[in-house]
């Protein structure tokens, strides 16, 4: 943006009249715009457009080479990418259960997709979630912010606020058990009303403002870089009618997939979908199956399907890249999502629980 | 639509009209590689333009959590809800109906359905402070005719059911006037009543609620085991329509529905409907389980055992309200009655 106009690849009589005008800067081209541009140099407005072009072209090629480049090709071994992964956080969803079966938690820099009947508990794990991402570091968290887009206006502020409080109080149960001094200090940033600043809430009311929002959001993931969760609750909702021509919604979807994978791994999040079910009849019965069709199946690298069983809820892992599929059995209290029966742990080992990154560490300390 | 008034280049300008793009929608549902071989652009400029496009959309549409959560105004807080009229039926709902959603009331005949929503036609006009959103509400009947003579013995007992509102606000109340009484039998009726009267009520503020009773009338005699498929689609447009226009005027939904037998335990089970003992599930499927915000289920029960009291008290016309599901309320239930005055929840 810094960059001098008599280094930008245009025509020396055009640079020339750039200098006697007194533009020095890249940044000053880009200010005056075009109409102000033909006005000063006296050249025609598709010259000073296409002047523009050159120089935005070249400033955004400067841009990418310093930042080592998302457009750039970047060559890596797959052991620095073990590595890689293996150091990455993850979100943790307080029923252990589950993060067990998730091989830790929500997994940064992945989509997961989460389908079930209506009133299983998919918002609820969402809400905690969003709560869980801003847990301190030395709890075991990410200490990241959550962005959450609700398509069906079922995010109740009212019951985040009763799961921030619940977490909030685990926390200083853990810190009192354990009294180590930076526990305590983190305690202090970490309050009710401070989770509940760190959620950024969008309601999108159809596709076309949903669509948009995505299209927004890498702009806004890098102004507020703490991050490490996107919530689409849920992805189905806005495109499930309004819809004669289904091969259209395919390539919204597919698109929207893609951009939610770039969003993912550019900024080292975690996307987090919510999918509702359908009914599929097959030839002696019919089956409930995720809605949006079999491509859609495609887009999440991490699917999980929660049911019922009798009056027990149940999470299946359905689809995994590196966990194999098992089912548990979770509980949704008062307090949000927790196992079913608490652990039974006295007060010394409850602390180590949600600490998975001090985990390795220890066990490399023994061998 | 106008791209001038937009902050575009005049070369994508120029490019949009001549490509005949006319709205906002057209532009996002083509894919970049679309718009650029359309409008003959580079792909720098196809970015700005959908940058520009979402921006226009979606201008100041960020709200955190904490704004949610301290907001009080009235018409734009979540923390109003409208009251049920009772304190015990309020109670189990945390407050009363919410205001942005499609909240569900089924339950096998007489259980009280049309009770609650009469009752709710009157609450809805009282002020904010007393729970109410201080506008009329529209009733829309799909099979039987409106209660008319309840609705007038309701209102001659609001005294005496509303003992925490001064009586001269309730006298100040004209309740039949603002009570809007909707026929539709079939779904091309329905359909006109949704797009055209009831958006003109709404948009007027005259209404800020709407009872529908009931959505399976429409559809059990039009629909056979081969249209499911019909059936859904026609569903899911009537749960969105329904859907923004309780999104853009805040206004409760209040559908009423029937019930069905569960014939098999996984079906039962597919509806989560955890009412104990119960084998009935709502009727019209998953497909319209996922328009709602909130369930609730009505029913009457034999007599507890364990409280021969209450048996005495009210022999017969016990009944139980249950929330199946709501994103902001625990599964549970409590019991009421029907009194002269209306419904009554008992402690």
């Amino acid at each position: 943006m810094q960059r001098e106009v008599g280094t930008l690849p245009l025509a020396p009589a055009l640079r020339a009249r750039l200098a006697a005008a007194g533009f020095q800067t890249a940044q000053e081209l880009l200010d005056t715009g075009p109409c102000g541009l033909s006005k000063e140099i006296g050249i025609s407005r598709e010259e000073a457009l296409e002047v523009l072009q050159v120089v935005r072209q070249e400033c955004h090629g400067d841009a990418a080479r310093t930042a080592g480049g998302s457009g750039a090709t970047r060559k890596c071994t797959a052991l620095e990418l073990l590595e890689e992964e293996q150091s990455q956080g993850f979100i943790i969803t307080f029923c252990s259960a589950l993060d067990n079966i998730l091989g830790g938690g929500v997994q940064l820099t992945k989509i997961t997709e989460i389908c079930g009947a209506p009133g299983v508990g998919k918002t609820q794990l969402c809400m905690q979630l969003a709560v869980d991402v801003q847990i301190p570091e030395c709890f075991g968290g990410v200490a990241g912010e959550a962005v959450f887009i609700d398509t069906e206006g079922s995010f109740m502020v009212d019951r985040v606020a009763d799961i921030a409080a619940a977490c909030v109080q685990h926390c200083h149960l853990i810190a009192e058990a354990q009294q180590e001094e930076d526990l305590r200090k983190a305690l202090e940033t970490f309050s009710l009303e401070n989770i509940l600043s760190h959620i950024y809430y969008f309601r999108c009311r159809d596709y076309t403002e949903l669509l948009a929002q995505v299209y927004l959001l890498p702009e806004f993931l890098s102004e507020h870089s703490k991050v490490r969760l996107v919530v689409i609750d849920g992805i189905a909702f806005p495109f499930r009618h309004d819809f004669e021509d289904l091969s259209l919604r395919t390539r919204l979807l597919n698109g929207l997939a893609q951009q939610l994978i770039i969003i993912a791994n550019d900024h080292k999040s975690a996307v987090v979908l919510t999918n509702q079910m359908t009914t599929r009849i097959g030839q002696s019965q019919s089956t409930l199956v995720p809605a949006l069709g079999e491509s859609w199946g495609h887009a999440a690298t991490v699917r999980l399907i929660f049911h019922w069983d009798n009056s027990q809820r149940l999470a299946t892992l359905y689809k995994s890249p590196s966990q194999k599929e098992s089912t548990i059995a979770y509980h949704i209290t008062s307090h949000g999502f927790r196992d079913v029966q608490p652990p039974a742990v006295t007060h010394s080992t409850e602390g180590t629980e949600p600490n998975p990154r001090k985990r390795p560490r220890t066990e490399e300390e023994k061998q | 639509m106008d791209w001038d008034q937009f902050d575009l280049n005049p070369k994508t300008i120029a490019a949009l009209k001549k490509a005949d793009i006319k709205s906002v929608r057209e532009v996002l549902n083509l894919s970049g590689a679309d718009l650029q071989r359309l409008m003959k652009l580079s792909s720098a400029d196809i970015q700005c333009l959908l940058k520009t496009v979402s921006l226009t959309l979606r201008r100041n549409s960020m709200l955190t959590a904490l704004q949610l959560y301290q907001d009080k105004d009235h018409f734009t807080s979540q923390h109003q809800k409208l009251s049920l009229g009772c304190s015990v039926l309020d109670n189990l709902l945390k407050g009363g109906i919410p205001l942005v959603g499609i909240t569900e009331l089924a339950g096998e005949s007489s259980a009280g359905k049309t009770q609650i929503s009469l009752q709710l036609c009157l609450c809805v006009q009282y002020p904010y402070k007393y729970g109410g959103l201080e506008s009329g509400a529209v009733y829309i009947c799909t099979e039987d005719v409106f209660p008319s003579k309840r609705l007038q013995q309701l209102i001659d007992q609001q005294h005496k059911l509303r003992a925490d509102v001064p009586a001269e606000i309730i006298r100040k109340i004209r309740f039949g006037n603002s009570i809007f009484v909707e026929q539709a039998a079939d779904l091309d009726t329905f359909q006109q009543c949704i797009t055209r009267r009831l958006s003109l009520l709404l948009a007027r503020g005259m209404v800020r609620l709407v009872v529908i009773d009931s959505m399976a009338a429409l559809f059990r005699c039009e629909f056979g085991p081969a249209q499911s498929a019909l059936k859904a689609r026609y569903l899911q447009t009537f749960g969105a329509q329904l859907h923004s226009l309780s999104t853009r005027f805040r206004t409760p939904i209040m559908c009423i529905n029937q019930v069905t037998d569960a014939v098999s335990e996984s079906e039962a089970a597919q509806c989560s409907c955890r009412v104990e003992g119960s084998r009935v599930t709502p009727a019209l499927g998953i497909t319209w389980s996922n328009q709602l915000l909130m369930r609730l289920m009505v029913s009457r029960v034999p007599l507890p055992r364990h409280s021969p009291g209450a048996a005495s008290h009210c022999a017969g016309s016990m009944r139980t309200l249950h929330v199946v599901f709501a994103p902001h309320l625990p599964p549970s239930f409590c019991y009421y009655t029907v009194q002269l005055e209306g419904v009554k929840g008992i402690k």
